[in-house]
């Protein structure tokens, strides 16, 4: 039966809790497929001071499934995307490889596919989703970093977590309205 | 990981659907001025008109070629979303080529017609029946291409423009200084066809040419000039991108071989040819290597702007 609810999937992320293992870019490789040397998500490092006063930060990124995406306004065939839950995906049949998404995409989250000759991108898992799981990132995290749910929902993990945490997104003055949120 | 997506094939469209812009409205200017009932300025308008389909074709194809899979690029023609300025542009690029071909068509000297004709398989003989004199159709050809060479000159800028995620593109001054540029480069590509010409030089054409192209630069330049000024006083991240051109890695080719080379020195050189005619006298100096010399320059500045806007605002981004 389909579900006729409302839906706004969105990723909560515990960035300090990361220890940069890698496992979510590992799982998304292997969930989807990625070829060698693209990433649909990834992890920034920062590190700073030295020995032994000295602190290091791990921030994943991927797509930011965005409000008001640029990727899919600039998309001059309408092959990128949005679904109505939020997830912005391309359609490869569509893509005619222009990159013009990419170049306005502020968190260079996609990529080209040489071999394909479209753009592809973190689809959130869409293909888990409907079937009721989890992305495959979320899945693998050891420590629990990412939080995925719905935030029409307001019983769910992210919403109690936005309503009861500080957050941050990244990038918010380039108006795209990203919906990957950072626990502060 | 930001990389570099467009490179030499998207600089080179930009520049020859600037040039083909330039090229068909000055014709169109030349050909809509009229005295007794005849185009003021016939040759720049007929050179114009000769000259501009093909930049704006081959740039056409190399955009075509740089697509993933070229063999889609029909898909942009099957819809139209007002909100990409690609989109956009794809359609007034192919009714303005259009309109370059049919004007084209309309100045072709009659003899050359038949000749094309004439070399048709006979297979293709009924494609005879197009061997028709559309030499009533110039003005209008040259009034309806007008709105659309605008369009093209200007959109090639509005697409780095309306990139919000570059901080080096994100103001409409770029569109404007595509315009112009596209303009600049599209007289002075006249500009050097008259002078190449070995037939007695029609100094009044090449002084309206001159009178055109120091209008052009000027306005480029006063466009440049706020572009730099309202950056500094910008946002951040606006200041930041604006550090590629200041300081950065296009500095030298910005200001040496774009500001200098490119802009500053073929208005001098123009101003100079027309010196004469500022003071009154009905002639112009014309020193045809300098001429030919400052229209090269032009034509350097141009693609040099497109150069580097392409590859600058490519690794601008918001931190």
């Amino acid at each position: 039966m389909a579900d006729t609810k409302k839906k706004r999937y969105v990723l909560v992320l515990d960035s300090k809790k990361c220890i940069n293992c890698k496992a979510c870019v590992v799982a998304c490789k292997a969930e989807n497929g990625v070829p060698v040397g693209k990433f649909r998500d990834w992890i920034t490092e920062e590190r700073r001071g030295t020995w032994p006063r000295l602190m290091a930060t791990f921030d994943p990124e991927q797509c930011m499934h965005c409000e008001n995406p640029s990727c899919v306004r600039v998309c001059p065939t309408g092959a990128s995307w949005q679904r109505k839950d939020g997830i912005v995906l391309v359609n490869y049949d569509d893509c005619i490889g222009c990159r013009y998404c990419m170049i306005a995409c502020p968190y260079n989250a996609r990529y080209f596919r040489e071999d394909l000759g479209v753009v592809d991108k973190c689809t959130l898992c869409a293909h888990r989703v409907d079937k009721g799981g989890i992305p495959a990132c979320v899945e693998t995290c050891p420590s629990k970093v990412r939080v995925f749910g719905d935030l029409e929902d307001p019983s769910s993990d992210v919403s109690q977590l936005l309503n009861t945490r500080r957050y941050l997104v990244k990038k918010p003055e380039t108006g795209n309205g990203p919906q990957l949120y950072y626990l502060l | 990981m930001q990389t570099i997506e467009w490179g030499f094939l998207i600089v080179n469209y930009l520049f020859l659907g600037g040039l083909s812009a330039g090229l068909f409205f000055v014709s169109a200017l030349a050909t809509y001025l009229q005295e007794n009932g005849e185009p003021a300025y016939p040759r720049i308008a007929k050179y114009g008109a000769m000259m501009a389909p093909w930049p704006v074709a081959l740039g056409s194809f190399l955009l075509i070629f740089d697509l993933g899979n070229w063999y889609r690029f029909y898909k942009l023609f099957i819809v139209f979303k007002w909100q990409s300025p690609m989109s956009i542009g794809s359609w007034l690029l192919l009714v303005f080529t259009g309109i370059t071909f049919l004007a084209f068509w309309a100045w072709l000297p009659e003899e050359t017609r038949h000749r094309l004709f004439s070399l048709l398989p006979k297979r293709l003989a009924f494609l005879k029946r197009f061997d028709v004199n559309i030499d009533a159709w110039k003005r209008p050809l040259a009034m309806a291409g007008f709105p659309f060479s605008i369009g093209v000159g200007i959109y090639t800028g509005v697409l780095l423009g309306a990139v919000q995620a570059r901080p080096f593109w994100n103001t409409n001054l770029v569109a404007q200084m595509f315009l112009f540029s596209a303009f600049s480069t599209g007289t002075a590509a006249l500009i050097l066809a008259l002078s190449a010409n070995k037939k007695e030089l029609d100094f009044r054409q090449l002084r309206f040419l001159y009178t055109l192209d120091i209008c052009f630069i000027t306005i480029e330049f006063f466009i440049v000039l706020p572009y730099l000024i309202h950056g500094k006083l910008s946002v951040l991240a606006v200041q930041e991108a604006l550090k590629l051109i200041l300081g950065g890695p296009y500095t030298l080719t910005f200001w040496l071989f774009f500001m200098l080379a490119g802009l500053l020195l073929p208005l001098f050189i123009e101003l100079w040819e027309m010196a004469p005619a500022l003071f009154q006298k009905a002639t112009i100096h014309h020193n045809k290597p300098l001429a030919s010399v400052a229209a090269g320059l032009v034509l350097l500045g141009g693609y040099l702007l497109r150069y580097i806007f392409v590859y600058a605002g490519q690794i601008s981004a918001f931190k």
